[in-house]
Parts: C-alpha cells; structure tokens; sequence
C-alpha cells in the first residue's frame, strides 16, 4: 500500500497543483509534496517492505496493476524522489511561464518514474515508461531554450521508436507465455526462449534502452536536447531518465534474455567503451558548457552500460553506485550550468572566463562537482567507477584499460572547461556577476555534501542493493 | 430489425421537418431519435435472427457495430446544431440523407448475401456524395462530390462485376454457400471465381480507402463541408471495416491464397502511403485524411490476422478512433472560425495560450490517435498488434511500428503549432457550451476507454 501512495502523491499533488493561480503558492505545494515523497521514500528504506500492492487492471488481458520493490528499484526511487525536490527548488525565484503547470507536469514525471521502478508487470511499465516521456516532453517543448520545437520533436521521436520497438517486444514475450497469457516480469523471467530467438530479440528490447541511456551510437539526440533544456529539464533527463535505460535493462535483458545477453554482451561492452572515448574526445573539444556535460554524461553512462554488460559482482555493485552517484553529480553540475548561463548570459566558452574573481564562494562549489565528476578519490564518482573498473578488469584487461581512460579523459576535459569558464582573465562585460544567493545553497550544498558523503562512506548504498546484487547474480 | 425499420421512418419524419421555418430542432430531434434505435438496437443483444430470405442476419457482431456508429453519429449530430447555425439554411435534409446513410450502414453490418452487401453500400455512398457537394457555392466542395461520384460510381462497377462473376461461377449470392463452394477446390480456385472475389474485395477497400485505392480520400475530406468529413472519417469509416471484416469472416476465411497475398499488398501500401502522405500535409483536413488512410492499415493488420478475436479488436479501434477524431474536427472549426477560414494547421498556433484547456484536450486527442499510452488509440494498437504477432506475422509488424513512429511526428507537428506564439492577434474563439461539452466528453471518452480497456466477445 505505502508503494501506491509513493505513486499517486506526486500524481495526485502534480493534477491539483495545475488549478493553482498563485506562482509562490505552487511552487510551495510542489516542494512540499516531493519532499513528503522523499520522507517516504526513507521510511520505505528503513522499514523494507516486503509485500507489494496488486490490483486487477485489464481483465481480459490479464493484465494487473502490480507494484512491488527489490534492491535495484530501491536505489533507482531513493534517486528520483531525492532529486525532485531539488528540480523543483530549482525553479524558485526565478521568472517562468505559467509556473503551476511547469510544477504539475514536474510532479506528473516524478509520478510516471516511480511508476517505471515499481511496476511489476510488463505492460504497466510500458505504460509509464511512455507517461514518463510525455510531461518531459511539455516541459522542454514550452519552457526550453533556443530551437527547442524540432530539437524536442526529433527528442520524441528517437525515444518512442526505441520504445514501440519494446512494445513489440513485451507483446512477443506476453504470446509466449504460457495458459491465459500474461505480462507479469515473474512470467516472463521464467520463459525458456529458443537461443536463435534471443539473439534478435535482445536488439528489439535493448534498443529502447540504449536510446534512453544513450549507448554509442543511439546517442544523437541527447547533446542538442541538453544544451537547449531549460535547468529543471536538464535536472530531469540527465539525473534521472537516463537511469531509466539502465533499469530497463536490468529488469528486461538479463533475467528473460539471458542467453542473447551471453550472445551480444562483447559487442555491447564495445560499443560502451567506444561511447566512452568517442564522447570524452568530443567533450574535449565542445565549445559550449552544457553540450561538454552533455557529453561528459555519456562518456559515464558508456561506461555503466559496459559494465553492466559485465556483470560480475562488482561490476555491478559499481553500477548501482554510480547510478546514485552520477544522478547526483550531473544534477548539480546541470544546475550550476545553468547558473552560469543565468549570470553571464551564455555557456559558450569563448565568452566565458574569469568568473572566479566576481563570485569565489560558485567557483569553489562548482570545482567540487566536477571534482565529483572525475572520479576523485573521496567523492562518490570515484567508489562507483573504481568498482566497475575493477568489475571489468575481471574480466578482460583491455576492456579496463579503455574503460579507465573515462577517468584520465573525464579529469582532462573537466578541468580544462572548469579552467575556461572560472579562471583566466576576467571579461569586461562580466563586471556585474553576482556571487551565489540562499537558494542556489540550499539546492547545492545538499548535493555536494552527499557527493562527499558517499564517497566517504558509501556502506548505506551496499546495503541498499545487497538484494539486488544477488538477484541479478542469480540470474546468471 | 426495429432498430433499422424506427431508423428509416426517423429520416423521413425528419425529412418532412423541414417544413418548419425552426431549424434548431432538427438536431435534437434526429440526436433523440438516434437514441431510440439505440435503444432498439440493444434490446436485440444476444438474439441472432434472420430476414429477407435470410439475406440479413442480425447478430452480436452486427449489433455491436451499429450500437457504435449510432453513437457517433448522435454526436456528430450534436456538433451539428452549432455546425449548421451560421452556415445552412435548409439543412433538414442533409440530416435526414445522414440518417439514411446510417441506415445504409446497419445493412453493411448485418448482411449474409452479397446483394444487401451492395444494396448498404449504395444506401450509404448515394447520401454521401450529395452531402460532400453540401456547399454549393464552393468549388471545393463541388469537386468534391463530383469526385467522389465518379470515382466511387466506378468502385460499385467493379464491385457489382464481382458479384456476377462470383455468381457466374458459384450460382448463389449468399455468403456461407459461397464458402463452401470455396472450399472444394482446396485452395486452387477457378480464374473466375478468384476475379470475382478479388473485384468484390476492390470494392470494399475502395470505401475504406485502402491503398491504392485511396486516391478520392483526401480531396474529397478536404472538399466536403466539415461535418461531412467528420461523418466519413468515423462512421463510414466503421461500417467498411464491418463489412469487410464480415466479408472476409462468412464468407472468404480461410482466405485463398491469391486473395490474402493482394490484401497484404494492400496492407502494406495503405500504410506506407498513408503515413509518408501525411507527412508533407499542410491542410488539417488532409492530413487527417492521410492519417485515416494510416489507421485503415492498421485496421488490415487486425482483419488479416484472421484471429478469433479481430472483430472485437476492430469494434474498439473504430470506436476509439471515432471518438477522437469527433473532437478534433470540433476544434479545427473553432480554430477555423478565429482565423477568417484558413484550414491550415497553421491555425492552431498560439491556441494554448488563448484557450489551454481546448489545447489539452487537443493534445489527449491527437496523442490518442498517434497512439501513446494511456489513451486509447495506444490501447488498441496495442491489442492489434497483439493480433498480428500472436499469428506469427512479425515482420509487417515491425513495419507497422516503423510507420506508427512516423505517425507520430505528423501528430505532434500540430501540437508544436498548439504551443508556438502566434504573430498577430486575431478575433477571439467562441466555443459554445454544447461544443465543450461534447469536446470534454470525448476527450474523457477517449482517455477513459484507455485505462479501462474493455473488449466485448462479439
């Protein structure tokens, strides 16, 4: 019961926030609601429960409406009912467009991702895979940056042909299942599917995936789509929907096409590596903040796909940790993009340059992030990849040595953005930079102190996905 | 039976009404009369019963569909109230040549002989081409009607050919005689039987403007007045998948060979030149003319695959399909009405800003139609495709979903219209509160009929 109602606050806020006439007052309910969400969320922790909540949905399809939590879907609610809150902090004191229906759609997508993490039942995921895709895609159609209608038009498109292609695929699975068909994922995990016909089916349910994560080379709608989201977009995708793919595939692949998984896993542990390299080169040589991160978050989630393909024990103990991590990382960097976008006027970095000098105390937070971004030792960044390194040294030397250089590469082209934006002369036009206000700390410094925290002590996340870490090993 | 009897005298009583200088009775007394054969039609449920020779036979199936058509109809009847308010002043018997379309339809539904498969036919389009020249001062709408004379006169040539080859080969009209006389050959069907047959089906598809039989379908919704386009794209819509879906089902399953390799020829073009046609479409009109080319592909995909549960399938997807393609045309005549005339999609710009609660009821709409969860233009691809790759066809599957992708840039182009700023002010739009109502229920209808998936064993 308490999973439903960590499902339908957000809906339920996010359908009476869009009635509201005041700004303040939405934005007030909304952060009130995902911060009520949040509090469940660590009750939830702290009291696992074990039993689910089920319903009949369609009767003639047999379809039920199935909610239900392990280890994996912990890791992936605890991030998005943490990150929300901060989404809609984000928008404080700032001039938007019709502020109560920016928060309704906000909490309407936290509803959708829940929704994905809990969902049982193959076709409810579906459905809220798909619902999740809709109020993001309002929310950078109508308050997006410059050339946002086609950039979110092709962003649509890319996204839901990954994912009518899942559709087929679940409604393939469904056929095979045995009796009075069903979409149930236990059903599914239990099918023995022919090994020919996992090896095609893999593709048709990886694709949606490695679309959403992206994967080299499903990757290209995800750099424009970045740089012209609006911050609590931004926040949103990158923190948040890109953890979908990896859920997604945890959940689909391994346990229903384990053998296709066997049969494809060199080439997609490639294909990651190939993303990380091709993504950091790119970074390196990006003109524009928000493009660089965008970049940056691709060479990481490359990385994660490879290991995930891996799938030893630490492989995947790194996953699950940089899922935490790195959602919470790229949320703080998208918001301090942002910042600089607001203060200066532009992400390009020929026009950026010695913000340091005008506002010292943004300065050392964002050195922070990207510090947290690289992978320091004693951020969070570092625990996860040095897990997934370690998970891919296990298993080729090769694969760790390319898979290494996201850290070597990311600390380069990090460093030398940080360097291009903060240091340096300061611009002439810059004169009237401010330094950071109240809200931008209560945004930040949460999400710096957990970046450290985690990477000072990361035991509360293992044990989090201990559960997990076994489910996924049985499955092997 | 007293459904379609009650039908026929409502069209002449409503007909004669037309004496009467008060037109905006017409409306609710062809909507209320509508509801009586609803009614009637209903109190036959579960009663399969035979007339003429047993050339009509009335069961579930038929029944189903009718119940659905009338349905949208009484709707489209409601719209019709403010539709024809500025626009007609004798408009008595264009309701009325509706009503004796509709009546046309339930023959279509219900028919066990190829004759009364003709006879609805002719009973439906007769009306239709008047009704798309309802505008007589238009050069649009006249060609249109002209249009659709010929083309659709020369459909019924083709058709009535058919029927006499058939019978020059089989020497019988009704359906479940020429089954059987189908299956004797096992498979290796006479040259004449096998023309026959294939003319019959061209006939058909002609009036569900399957490709390449589609080329009227465009011009003809976009030259036929609004309300016309409406009763096309949904109710005639419906009646040609009943009939074909009957056609195929008494008559022709399991297809022959030749006739089901033409049907998935046709399967395939339909959707590929409906969905690459509306691609390039600036008029509304014609792209949801395209876009009902689209989902006729669709529609084929659950016929052919010849699954016990097709017709339940094709019930919800007309049904659903019509309700929100009701709305739509609803909204594009508000839009239509602020913006001096233009019929181009140009003119949803800036409609969420002027009025965001049409806007979203625009936008659950065409994501209906465009077939994202949880609307139930989703659901019922969903259950469609359900069909098709249960039967093993995986690769027009794929195929379809290839096109459906497509689909849904065509529809989203008109909601990034909703949402771009619109240049210069132009008059304010008026929505009657009859029109808002009909649009808000619809718009539920649709969402509604999605999350609560429901499908009636028929």
């Amino acid at each position: 019961m308490i999973l439903l109602i960590l499902l339908l606050i957000p809906f339920i806020s996010g359908l009476a926030v869009a009635f509201f006439k005041g700004t303040q007052a939405a934005r007030t309910f909304a952060v009130a609601s995902a911060i009520l969400n949040l509090v469940i969320t660590i009750f939830v922790l702290v009291n696992p429960v074990s039993e689910g909540y089920s319903a009949e949905w369609i009767g003639f399809m047999n379809i039920q409406f199935n909610l239900a939590t392990d280890g994996i879907s912990l890791v992936m609610i605890l991030l998005t009912n943490l990150l929300f809150p901060f989404v809609i902090l984000a928008g404080w004191g700032r001039s938007q467009r019709n502020v109560p229906m920016l928060n309704s759609l906000i909490l309407l997508t936290q509803a959708a991702l829940n929704g994905v993490f809990m969902a049982q039942n193959a076709f409810l995921f579906y459905v809220f895979w798909e619902l999740a895709l809709i109020p993001v895609y309002f929310i950078l159609l109508v308050w997006g940056g410059d050339d946002r209608k086609s950039i979110t038009l092709r962003f649509f498109i890319y996204t839901l042909a990954g994912s009518l292609f899942l559709l087929f695929g679940i409604i393939y699975l469904y056929q095979l299942t045995p009796g009075s068909h069903t979409t149930d994922f236990s059903a599914f995990n239990q099918l023995q599917i022919p090994e020919q016909t996992q090896t095609w089916l893999f593709w048709i349910l990886f694709v949606a995936f490695a679309i959403k994560m992206p994967v080299f080379p499903f990757h290209t709608w995800q750099p424009p789509t970045y740089k012209m989201a609006s911050t609590q977009g931004a926040m949103i995708l990158a923190g948040v929907m890109t953890k979908m793919g990896i859920y997604g595939a945890l959940r689909f692949l391994f346990p229903i096409v384990p053998l296709g998984v066997q049969f494809w896993q060199p080439v997609v542990i490639i294909l990651g590596l190939i993303g990380v390299i091709y993504a950091s080169v790119i970074a390196f040589k990006h003109t524009n903040l928000k493009t660089m991160i965008a970049y940056s978050s691709m060479a990481h989630i490359s990385l994660m796909a490879a290991a995930m393909f891996v799938a030893n024990e630490y492989a995947v103990k790194g996953l699950l940790f940089q899922v935490m991590s790195h959602g919470i990382t790229i949320a703080a960097l998208f918001y301090l993009a942002c910042l600089v976008k607001e203060k200066t006027g532009s992400t390009e970095f020929h026009q950026l340059g010695g913000l340091k000098n005008k506002a010292p105390i943004f300065a050392i937070l964002f050195l922070i992030a990207v510090l947290g971004s690289i992978a320091l030792p004693l951020t969070a960044g570092f625990v996860g990849e040095f897990l997934m390194i370690a998970g891919l040294f296990q298993q080729s030397f090769w694969y760790a040595l390319f898979g290494g250089l996201t850290m070597i590469l990311g600390a380069i082209y990090m460093l030398y953005a940080y360097q291009r934006v903060m240091l340096g002369g300061q611009k002439p036009v810059f004169e009237k930079v401010t330094d950071l206000n109240r809200l931008d700390y209560i945004i930040l410094i949460p999400l710096l102190v957990l970046i450290i925290g985690l990477g000072v002590f990361p035991q509360p996340v293992f044990d989090m996905i201990k559960i997990a870490g076994s489910a996924l090993t049985m499955a092997h | 039976m007293s459904a379609f009897i009650f039908t026929v005298v409502l069209g002449i009583i409503v007909l004669y009404l037309g004496f009467s200088k008060n037109k905006s009775i017409l409306s609710p007394i062809s909507a209320g009369g509508l509801v009586v054969s609803l009614v009637l039609s209903l109190k036959d449920w579960g009663h399969q019963s035979k007339y003429f020779h047993d050339m009509i036979l009335i069961d579930n199936f038929s029944i189903a569909f009718n119940v659905s058509m009338i349905i949208i109809t009484i709707l489209i009847f409601l719209f019709a109230l403010d539709y024809y308010e500025t626009m007609e002043n004798h408009v008595a018997e264009l309701y009325a040549l509706m009503i004796f379309g509709l009546t046309g339809t339930f023959l279509m539904t219900s028919f066990s002989n190829l004759i009364m498969l003709f006879l609805g036919i002719e009973i439906l389009s007769i009306p239709l081409y008047i009704l798309a020249g309802g505008k007589k001062y238009s050069y649009r709408s006249n060609e249109a009607s002209f249009k659709y004379f010929i083309m659709g006169s020369f459909a019924t040539a083709i058709f009535l050919f058919g029927i006499a080859l058939v019978y020059g080969a089989s020497a019988t009209f009704y359906l479940p005689e020429i089954k059987t006389f189908i299956a004797q050959f096992n498979g290796h069907l006479p040259p004449m039987l096998l023309v026959g047959l294939l003319f019959i089906v061209i006939g058909v598809a002609f009036k569900i403007a399957a490709a390449p039989f589609h080329f009227w379908s465009p011009d003809v919704y976009e030259g036929a007045p609004t309300l016309v386009t409406a009763f096309m794209a949904t109710v005639v819509k419906t009646a040609g998948f009943a009939a074909f879906y009957r056609l195929l089902g008494i008559g022709l399953l399991p297809l022959p060979v030749q006739i089901e390799k033409a049907l998935w020829v046709m399967t395939f073009l339909t959707l590929l030149i409906g969905n690459l046609g509306a691609l390039r479409q600036s008029n509304f009109k014609r792209l949801l003319a395209y876009s009902a080319i689209a989902h006729s592909g669709f529609l084929m995909l659950a016929v052919l695959s010849q699954h016990e549960s097709s017709a339940s399938v094709l019930l919800y997807y007309t049904f659903v399909y019509s309700l929100a393609t009701i709305p739509l045309f609803i909204i594009f005549i508000l839009a239509k009405r602020a913006s001096d005339g233009l019929e181009e999609i140009l003119i949803f710009r800036g409609l969420y800003k002027e009025k965001s609660w049409i806007a979203i009821f625009a936008i659950i709409n065409l994501m209906s139609l465009a077939g994202i969860p949880p609307t139930s233009g989703f659901m019922a691809k969903y259950q469609v495709l359900f069909l098709a790759i249960n039967k093993g066809i995986l690769l027009t599957s794929i195929f379809a979903i290839v096109m459906a992708i497509i689909g849904v840039y065509y529809y989203f182009f008109v909601i990034r219209e909703i949402f771009t700023e619109r240049g210069q002010t132009t008059t304010k739009m008026e929505v009657t509160k009859l029109n808002a109502a009909l649009i808000i229920i619809c718009s539920i209808g649709v969402l509604a009929t999605g999350i609560f998936m429901w499908q009636i064993p028929i």
